[in-house]
């Protein structure tokens, strides 16, 4: 330490230019329980490599044992599966129902001492109320209810099986709950021997029934008992389904299923191996296949070109075509990536239009296209199939025809926005105070066909009235700059005659710049007139109301002129 | 898991109601508590009988084979069929088997027992006298049969379990069955090498199929005889077992060599009865087959070529011997020879002729392979193949070194299409007490208890319910 500090005030170092790094943390590693600590000591710094470790019964953890011991009985009981009411005897734990499963933490001295003898002395002769939690799987499968002597002669009789048999079957049936296996293993019916001996003899050659005929015989008795407790017109889903099944029964399919199953069951081991054997042969073709499809897919691809979708109009510029070029470009990169990474698809070189490489064929892209752009899809179909429509018609689909579509989709209420937009801002609002003036919206609220081209006819008519003005305006303040320098050349030739001044020509001039004034206003109060009928119209009004209100000012002028004298 | 909780019943199933599962073979009876992993009770069935005193006297479970008192024969209740045939004796040997270890001795008669001893003067007027104690008033009792069990003997044994023993429910199952479940199968063939027979009992949805249950007498015992017909054939001497009770001393002598043992001699009328020696002989021989034999474990049988052109024999010759060492000190390797005694399990050419045996030589449809053949095809076809992917092997003599894997192959070859899958614990135990671990297994599910025959309903219908029940 201290000769580092040293060598950097010898060198003017900086005294401790960074923080030195922490001394390296010892593991300390803990004794483990059951060697001593001296014992510990003599194995060193380190650790030997074997583990110490002690296999101990861990025992119930200690929390455990504060819990009172809960008491176990050996309890009778009954199952309700029984019918004998047989009681055996189980453990199970005290009071189980009745007390909570948790008991709350109690005195426990006190409790332990009194509860055992009184607890037992009231559970002995206390019934087991519960039911039994196993009795619930004693469950029977459903089956159509038992036929008559009158239903069986009506419908059931078959020739070649008795009366006293089919009881037999349809008993084995319900004792083994259709389990056919155990009921054709277990099948032996004895003919009954005390019939008169012709019958006897008849019966005597003891039949062997197979299993299938087992079935056929109780698959219809089962349906013709199903169909008598509903007509199959009633009968639920699931019933009708059992019903047509067990009607539809071929026994003899069957059996000729079960001798194939047989001999595929016993096949020697020739016929084993050389099954496998087409089987492997099989796999490796189609494993051949998948192979041979991944490399024709790949082959595809490379050739692919996207089918262009929608108009080429977006090409037509030269902005448009160097985006396209600089498209193709990035997809060849990419393209050339993706190869290498052998993944199939590859994204379509125009960026616009996707194509579809998936899993499928070149023939089903296009499909896949016109599902991803239904819109455009919509539309050329319209264009494909061409069919006039009469004007009428036209109008009812709202069909209309431009001369030039602008990419990219446009509102009209955009349009009709724009058109309120002047060159300057004072044109602007100029355009905006008219429209306020004639209680029209800036923004359309129904921006329809009609409505958006009403609006763009009055905002012209607007704008013809605010030029019309201006240049009255510049010729009103014209006249009036030649007026004063001809009053100003009058006076002077005055003065220099000495003719005095003429009184009344003064105000006549104030009047007419007034009237410019209010004609300047008018207009647009002619147009708040004209608003219900808008066109040309327009203007004849505002041109109208400008008369009237010229007159009116010249009126008004003359008031003023009438006040001016009175003051003077 | 917090262990003072009970497991929940629905994962567990269990229902432990104290059941004793009594599982009686030829060879050996097993008894113990439903809900537990083996037997606690394992006893002979063999029973011993002697004279003593002018009086008839009887001994059971493993003094048997300990004293060999004057005139002490050896008989077994069970015939070779596996069918008991001494009702009385076999009611006795199984009452020894759970009274002497499981259900203990009931608290006597406080009077008799000597604690409370009073003096004669007191001694009360009118003794009560109690009523018989019978054995198992109070434990359900679930017992296994064979499958082709007739139907009398089946109503004799409820009837002993009823009125001799009083057990408050019964029922009786078959091995097969048994051994399915013990292997957590409902549905199963399950092939059973026991002490007489051999048999194959196929299983479906815990029923027998009657008609595919297929039994012959070449079992433990069978082998034991090849062991004797291939020890009579010896090379270089014919080998006698002499049992330990007849040797005093013995010195170890050099493989091959004749033994130097100083025997013990019994004079006639204190000399035990031959079927004793041959119970001892036996014991001999069961070791003998622990150590020695085993089964050629295929895939080809052992008189068969190789797949490598050499023939088997040429090829069990070259695996070294084991030896093994008689109770008279004699002792020897056993080479090619301890394949050939079991060859015929499989083979029945290959059975060693031995004209003094009791067995008469098998036929070729008594051989494992045949029997399950025989037995598959007396079950429908559909559930064949599922048979075959569930073949459970059980029973001790099963546990010969070798044999799962000839079975396997001798399935294999047999019926190449389906899998062939052959089930068999390792566990010695499990393979020993299969039917007895099947049988401990239900009696302690929940469920079971339904199915139990109580003594009302034998009251009410008689023997004959178990017919009805026990399906």
């Amino acid at each position: 330490m201290a000769a580092a500090a040293d060598v950097r005030d010898m060198l003017d170092l900086p005294a401790e230019g960074q923080p030195r790094p922490h001394k390296k943390q010892k593991v300390v590693e803990k004794r483990p329980e059951g060697i001593t600590r001296e014992l510990y000591a003599l194995l060193g710094e380190r650790a030997p490599p074997i583990a110490i470790n002690e296999n101990k019964y861990k025992g119930r953890p200690k929390w455990m044992n504060k819990l009172r011991v809960r008491p176990w009985s050996m309890t009778p009981f009954t199952n309700n599966a029984r019918s004998d009411g047989l009681v055996l005897n189980h453990w199970q734990r005290k009071h189980e129902s009745a007390r909570p499963p948790v008991p709350a933490p109690a005195p426990e001295g006190s409790e332990m001492e009194v509860d055992q003898p009184k607890e037992d002395g009231e559970d002995a002769p206390k019934p087991p109320e519960q039911e039994y939690a196993f009795a619930k799987y004693n469950i029977k499968p459903r089956l159509p209810k038992r036929y008559t002597d009158d239903e069986y002669a009506r419908l059931l009789k078959s020739e070649d099986w008795s009366r006293e048999e089919t009881d037999y079957l349809v008993d084995l049936v319900t004792e083994y709950d259709i389990r056919w296996v155990v009921i054709a293993d277990r099948y032996d019916y004895q003919p009954p021997m005390d019939t008169e001996p012709d019958a006897n003899a008849i019966v005597s050659a003891k039949q062997f029934r197979t299993m299938e005929q087992m079935k056929a015989r109780y698959y219809f008795i089962a349906a013709t008992m199903l169909s008598l407790e509903h007509p199959p017109s009633e009968m639920s889903e699931a019933e009708f389904e059992l019903h047509e099944k067990m009607l539809k029964f071929e026994p003899d399919r069957e059996r000729d299923r079960k001798e194939l199953a047989a001999l595929q069951l016993n096949r020697t081991a020739d016929e084993v191996r050389e099954e496998a054997m087409l089987l492997e042969e099989l796999k490796r073709i189609t494993s051949n296949e998948q192979s041979f499809i991944t490399e024709r897919r790949e082959l595809y691809s490379r050739l692919e070109v996207p089918i262009s979708v929608g108009n080429t109009t977006m090409y037509q510029s030269s902005a448009g075509l160097s985006q396209l070029l600089q498209t193709l470009l990035q997809a060849d990169k990419s393209k050339k990536r993706r190869s290498i990474l052998g993944d199939g698809a590859i994204p379509s070189p125009a960026g616009q239009t996707p194509t579809h490489t998936g899993g499928l064929g070149r023939a089903e892209t296009p499909v896949t296209q016109a599902a991803n752009k239904k819109g455009s899809m919509a539309s050329r179909e319209t264009q494909q199939n061409v069919r006039t429509l009469t004007p009428a018609e036209e109008a009812r689909y709202g069909v209309q025809h431009h001369e030039r579509v602008t990419a990219g989709v446009n509102f009209r209420s955009d349009r009709a926005q724009r058109l309120t937009q002047a060159k300057s801002n004072v044109q602007t609002q100029k355009l905006a105070s008219a429209l306020s003036e004639l209680e029209i919206p800036v923004r359309l609220f129904m921006p329809t066909e009609r409505v958006c081209k009403d609006f763009e006819k009055l905002i012209q008519s607007v704008n013809l009235l605010l030029d019309a003005r201006k240049v009255s305006e510049k010729v009103e303040s014209e006249i009036r700059v030649l007026e004063a320098a001809k009053a100003e050349r009058e006076r002077k030739y005055r003065e220099a005659n000495g003719i005095p001044e003429p009184e009344p020509a003064h105000p006549q001039v104030k009047t007419e710049a007034e009237d410019g004034d209010a004609s300047v206003l008018n207009p647009s109060a002619g147009g708040a007139q004209a608003q219900s009928t808008i066109g040309n119209s327009a203007q004849d009004h505002a041109h109208g109301a400008e008369g009237n209100h010229k007159r009116s000012a010249s009126v008004l002028s003359g008031t003023s002129e009438s006040n001016k004298r009175q003051r003077r | 898991m917090n262990p003072s909780n009970p497991p929940q019943a629905a994962e567990y199933g269990g229902d432990e109601v104290s059941a004793i599962v009594l599982d009686p073979g030829y060879a050996t009876t097993r008894a113990g508590f439903a809900g537990e992993d083996a037997p606690k009770s394992l006893i002979p069935t063999y029973y011993g009988k002697y004279n003593a005193d002018g009086q008839e006297k009887l001994i059971y479970g493993d003094d048997i084979f300990v004293t060999p008192r004057p005139g002490l024969s050896i008989h077994n209740p069970i015939n070779k069929d596996g069918i008991v045939e001494d009702w009385d004796m076999a009611e006795k040997v199984w009452e020894h088997s759970f009274t002497s270890r499981l259900t203990g001795t009931k608290p006597g008669n406080p009077f008799q027992n000597g604690l409370n001893d009073i003096p004669s003067e007191e001694l009360p007027t009118e003794m009560e006298v109690e009523s018989e104690e019978k054995p198992l008033s109070d434990s359900p009792l679930l017992m296994t049969e064979p499958g082709w069990n007739p139907a009398k003997a089946r109503e004799k044994t409820i009837e002993i379990a009823m009125e001799k023993w009083d057990t408050p429910a019964f029922y009786l199952a078959r091995t097969g069955v048994l051994a399915a479940f013990a292997s957590g199968k409902a549905s199963a063939l399950v092939v059973d090498i026991g002490a007489s027979n051999v048999s194959i009992t196929p299983i479906h949805d815990g029923m027998i199929l009657k008609r595919g249950v297929q039994h012959s007498p070449f079992g433990g015992d069978y082998i034991s005889s090849q062991i004797n017909a291939l020890f009579k054939s010896n090379s270089p001497q014919p080998i006698t077992i002499t049992p330990h009770y007849l040797i005093s001393a013995k010195a170890a002598v050099e493989a091959g060599q004749a033994p130097q043992a100083k025997y013990k001699t019994f004079p006639a009328d204190k000399a035990p009865d031959a079927s004793y020696r041959a119970l001892l002989e036996e014991r001999t021989l069961g070791e003998f087959k622990e150590c020695v034999v085993q089964v050629w474990p295929g895939p080809t049988r052992l008189s068969a070529l190789g797949p490598t052109g050499v023939s088997n024999e040429d090829m069990a010759r070259t695996s070294p011997g084991r030896p093994f060492e008689f109770p008279d000190g004699y002792n020897q390797v056993f080479g090619v020879e301890r394949f050939r005694v079991v060859e015929s399990l499989f083979d029945a050419k290959a059975a060693i002729p031995d004209p003094e045996s009791s067995f008469a030589p098998p036929t070729p449809a008594q051989t494992i392979p045949e029997l399950i053949k025989a037995s598959l095809a007396g079950v429908d076809v559909d559930i064949r193949p599922h048979l075959l992917a569930n073949v459970v092997v059980t029973g001790g003599s099963s546990l010969l070194y070798g044999f799962t894997d000839r079975l396997n192959h001798e399935l294999m070859q047999m019926f190449p299409g389906p899998r062939v899958r052959v089930t068999a614990p390792g566990n010695t135990s499990e393979r020993r007490f299969g039917s007895w671990i099947g049988g401990s297994i239900l009696a302690s599910l929940g469920t079971f208890h339904q199915m139990w025959i109580s003594k009302k309903e034998y009251e009410e219908h008689g023997p004959n319910i178990v017919e009805k029940r026990c399906k």
